[in-house]
């Protein structure tokens, strides 16, 4: 169990520098999401022009939401995994973790958390110098019990953002470009994950659809709980029990991909 | 006669673009579904907004939308015609390929940004023009075809100033050889572009109007010619405004690149 452990460790601390590298990358990011929330903000403070509530939120509340997603995004979502482990299979890399007791889903996961680390710290920065500005706009709800849920959902959320990054990247098996698979389905992540609106202000049939698709728990799921947009414990915890059925599903899916993506496998170069 | 003859020239471009493309015919399916898929993005945060609420800085929901698809329009033909192009510009700057560009005899400009035409961005358009031309049917526009011919220009011009700025910023490859999020920053700019003028009004002291309205024009290129569809005729200061910084931006990222391209050294292989 613990040289297992060890061998994931040093995977770990591998990623932690060679994402310290791409600091600035990660900066230029982070520095592009402050201009996304100004249009955010002029959008929804016109939207709110004359009105209290939208969806039972007023602006400050849903602002809160909005900053909220942007910052869970450095921490739990996953940025170019997809396409590092498609250049590791196109280029032959991965042919060294076939000859070694290394799981490949463990190592690039020691390394995705390592890179979460580093983005997610420096997202940080550009966020406490920008507090000032944002302090008017940020609107809690206290609840201690809210952290309770939060955790296991922001936990499980980091592992399907991750594991559908890895199947997306597996897909480089059969086709030799992966691009536009990535960025289409990155397409319907942004919309059903709740990035470009809340998705409780989706009508009442949809939003529940939504519930029961994976992009739900890739980040508006964590997000409502700490913002206050999820209110009911019970539908919570019927939530997180269907979050831990996509990880579930995901891992599986993932495998299979896998095993069967090696079949495929011709090992070139290398 | 020489405007025929770089015509002719970009048709056999175009000509081998599309060729290519239909080699690979499952690669231009997807890049088609992707920027298909962007747009739907925007449609469908337009309709959940106005499900909530009946007008933003005093756009309803169809003109709101009416002006989503103009800048879709400008963007999607700024994809179809130089997107890739300009793009690859920057990396040829960088890695000697730009080499091959200088030795063409033709104006430089015309040789690097026409090289290549994405269909997929071109039949895009049409999906953007639709969704045009369903929202003027939902406001009862009836726009004569003097209105329709304005609009059609100030979006043409709306792309040269969208041209330029990317010119302008793949330029800069030429004094730092890196420069990234040159995508990110561009992408960020269009969304600006889907805003009405109005909600910029009185924001952050007065800094948003004059930042995103006058000194960039990002919100000018789509908001003049939605209002000129809109109010069936045209506010001449606003076309005005729209010509001038047409001009004025397109000769900036000449002269910039120009600039530029004397600072280039081109790199050993």
């Amino acid at each position: 169990m613990f040289p297992a452990l060890t061998k994931y460790r040093h995977a770990f601390l591998v990623g932690l520098q060679s994402n310290l590298v791409y600091r600035w990358n990660f900066a230029i990011r982070a520095f592009f999401s402050l201009f996304h929330l100004i249009v955010v903000f002029i959008l929804w403070n016109a939207a709110f022009s004359g009105k209290t509530e939208i969806g039972g939120f007023n602006l400050a509340q849903t602002m809160t939401y909005f900053i909220t997603l942007l910052v869970l995004q450095f921490f739990i979502s996953a940025f170019s995994e997809d396409y590092q482990i498609s250049e590791e299979i196109r280029n032959g890399l991965i042919n060294q973790f076939l000859l070694k007791p290394i799981n490949y889903y463990l190592y690039r996961f020691s390394i995705f958390i390592a890179a979460r680390i580093v983005s997610g710290g420096l997202a940080l920065l550009p966020v406490l110098i920008a507090l000032p500005l944002l302090s008017g706009l940020l609107d809690y709800p206290t609840d201690a019990w809210r952290i309770a849920y939060a955790i296991p959902a922001l936990l499980m959320s980091a592992l399907i953002q991750f594991t559908i990054a890895y199947c997306f990247g597996l897909l480089t098996f059969w086709f030799l470009e992966i691009q536009s698979f990535i960025i289409l389905s990155l397409a319907i992540e942004t919309l059903l994950a709740g990035q470009v609106f809340p998705l409780d202000l989706l009508p009442k049939q949809l939003f529940e659809i939504s519930q029961y698709l994976p992009y739900y728990y890739q980040m508006y799921f964590p997000a409502s709980i700490i913002t206050g947009r999820a209110d009911d414990q019970t539908e919570i915890l019927r939530n997180l029990g269907i979050q831990f059925f996509w990880v579930v599903a995901l891992l599986i899916i993932a495998q299979v991909l896998w095993k069967r993506g090696l079949r495929r496998h011709t090992a070139v170069g290398g | 006669m020489k405007l025929l003859q770089y015509f002719r020239l970009w048709l056999a471009c175009a000509r081998y673009s599309i060729t290519r493309t239909m080699m690979f015919r499952f690669d231009f399916l997807m890049w088609g579904l992707v920027e298909l898929f962007w747009m739907g993005v925007n449609v469908a945060l337009v309709s959940v907004i106005y499900e909530h609420t009946e007008s933003i800085a005093g756009w309803n929901k169809y003109e709101m939308l009416l002006l989503v698809g103009s800048s879709m329009i400008v963007q999607r033909l700024l994809m179809g015609f130089f997107w890739s192009n300009l793009f690859e510009l920057g990396r040829n700057i960088r890695s000697g390929h730009f080499d091959f560009f200088l030795a063409q005899p033709g104006n430089l400009m015309f040789m690097v940004s026409t090289r290549k035409v994405e269909l997929e961005g071109i039949l895009n358009v049409f999906v953007a023009l639709a969704i045009v031309i369903y929202a003027a049917g939902k406001l009862h526009l009836q726009p004569d075809a003097a209105t329709i011919a304005i609009y059609a220009l100030m979006i043409l011009c709306g792309l040269v100033i969208h041209y330029s700025l990317i010119v302008l910023a793949v330029s800069i490859t030429f004094w730092i050889i890196k420069s990234e999020g040159l995508e990110g920053s561009y992408f960020t700019l269009t969304e600006f572009s889907r805003l009405p003028r109005e909600a910029y009004r009185g924001l952050f002291k007065g800094a948003a109007s004059f930042v995103f309205v006058y000194a960039l024009p990002v919100v000018v290129v789509s908001n003049v010619p939605a209002r000129v569809l809109i109010q069936n005729g045209i506010n001449l200061t606003h076309a005005l405004w729209l010509l001038a910084a047409t001009v004025l931006w397109f000769a900036l990222a000449v002269v910039v690149f120009h600039r530029g391209l004397r600072r280039y050294s081109s790199a050993s292989s």
